[in-house]
């Protein structure tokens, strides 16, 4: 009985503690830092530079939501299957961590509106004469073997009734592929593309168009239950897009060229 | 012909590494020793029954795997005591050096026994019977003869705890392992890292062990 007594009263004075706490928003302007979780083995949107300080996109995208809340930023590097683990353990506040928006792990944790999107490049070769993604159509396509966009090529081919795919093994043999001439153009991630054209170990090849696919759109995330900062977060990432922000990022990390539009039409949200 | 990215700031990055390696080695055993001392004599003076849930709480300590301990204890911290307490945030590292402690203790207090154990039951007797209190005995005929028992395996586990600690940076803690994995994600070049790494865990360890070495043959000869 005693026990029981004793019991209902620890139960309560938890209660109590959990009713009169506040929430995560609160509690980061409180504590003065935001613990970011973030990728740092994914350029351009988490990498080290030479010093070996965080830097990217993600870095980035954290440093002015630190700043929004009026509080220092702390990168806490993360492993993809990391992030959200750290979250649940309470070793940080939110995933600036280019986590892609499934109903699956919204079963877990709280999206903000994207952030960014993943969008695929046409990549041609100068002698093909490719100028946009239609003018790809019987012409020699490739891409890795097994990825979205070789999948996605493969099923373009054969709708075309003409031109040919040729899987490869990874992604410098396709661009490689693509500068010998072999092929006459490839659809990757635009990240990578730009990254590969820009090293200058590919000659004579170029972006020449987006792909339309549907983009990898990704967000912020944080608990589930954190309806304040999630709102929070969904205002700063609109305030990025409507202050320029994000197109200056963009520009910065990624490449010259328009970002990713975050909206989809004919939905809200 | 041999060509690397590593740079002298890459360097001076493993040398933090270890540095904090060295101080969360220190901390834990320093912390882990005294708790071991404490517990282990509590478990010999009470003795086998009265220290039954003593035994049991380090048994735990002593059979989970490091790792595990520290996801736990981190999600603990985070999500119980400072939500309940109201403190500000808990360092990774405050809990690494809690958990490791804690791991050390367990050990220790195990060794501690041990060499309180080896001490003949007779000499004990001997030193009572001339007067001595129970902490003169303690302090004059058990220390000196037990310390001279435990002395290889405590070294051992201080050797072992050190180790081990590569596995503090899953609480965020920058320690040698964690930054040579920094590293390698940068200039993909494992094996001359992993190389470096080693070579500055035996120059820490190295040292250690000697010492131990040392003490031991010095206390030998009396």
């Amino acid at each position: 009985m005693k026990v029981s007594i004793a019991l209902g009263g620890i139960a309560l004075a938890a209660s109590l503690a959990t009713t009169a706490q506040a929430d995560k928003l609160d509690d980061i302007i409180a504590s003065g830092t935001l613990r970011c979780a973030v990728v740092l083995d994914f350029p351009p949107m988490g990498s080290r530079d030479a010093s070996n300080n965080p830097i990217g996109f993600d870095v980035d995208y954290c440093s002015d939501l630190a700043a929004a809340l009026g509080v220092k930023p702390e990168v806490v590097e993360t492993t993809f299957p990391e992030r959200i683990p750290a979250l649940m353990s309470g070793s940080v506040d939110v995933a600036v961590a280019s986590t892609s928006d499934t109903l699956e792990r919204a079963k877990t944790v709280g999206f903000s509106i994207p952030y960014y999107a993943f969008e695929n490049a046409v990549v041609a070769s100068e002698k093909s004469g490719i100028t946009d993604a239609d003018g790809m159509k019987g012409k020699v396509v490739g891409a890795t073997a097994g990825t979205y966009e070789a999948i996605w090529l493969e099923e373009q081919v054969k709708s075309w009734g003409a031109g040919e795919f040729r899987p490869y093994q990874n992604q410098a043999d396709v661009f490689l592929a693509l500068s010998q001439g072999q092929l006459d153009a490839t659809v990757s991630t635009m990240e990578v593309a730009q990254a590969n054209v820009k090293t200058g170990n590919f000659p004579g090849i170029q972006i020449v168009d987006k792909a339309p696919m549907v983009p990898d759109y990704v967000a912020l995330i944080t608990l589930r239950e954190e309806y304040g900062l999630i709102n929070f977060m969904d205002l700063f990432v609109n305030q990025q897009v409507r202050t320029g922000r994000y197109a200056e990022l963009y520009k910065k990390w990624v490449g010259e060229g328009e970002p990713a539009s975050l909206t989809i039409p004919g939905v809200y949200r | 012909m041999f060509n690397t990215g590593l740079t002298s700031n890459d360097l001076w990055l493993l040398a933090q590494g270890a540095g904090m390696t060295l101080l969360v080695t220190a901390i834990a055993v320093s912390l882990g020793t005294i708790l071991g001392i404490i517990f282990g004599v509590l478990r010999y003076q009470l003795g086998p029954w009265w220290a039954l849930p003593l035994t049991f709480v380090l048994d735990v300590f002593r059979s989970i795997p490091l790792l595990i301990q520290l996801i736990l204890a981190n999600a603990f911290v985070n999500m119980i005591l400072v939500p309940t307490l109201k403190i500000g945030k808990v360092s990774g590292f405050t809990v690494a050096c809690g958990v490791l402690a804690m791991y050390t203790a367990a050990y220790c207090s195990e060794i501690v026994r041990g060499g309180i154990e080896a001490v003949p039951a007779n000499l004990r007797r001997a030193s009572r019977s001339l007067g001595m209190s129970w902490g003169q005995d303690m302090w004059n005929i058990v220390m000196p003869l037990a310390t001279r028992v435990a002395l290889p395996s405590w070294i051992g586990l201080a050797l072992g705890v050190m180790k081990d600690s590569a596995l503090v940076y899953i609480v965020q803690v920058p320690e040698l392992l964690k930054n040579t994995q920094i590293l390698i994600t940068r200039l993909q070049e494992p094996l001359l890292l992993l190389m470096i790494c080693g070579l500055f865990y035996f120059l820490i360890s190295f040292p250690i062990a000697r010492f131990g070495g040392y003490l031991e043959k010095r206390w030998s000869n009396d």
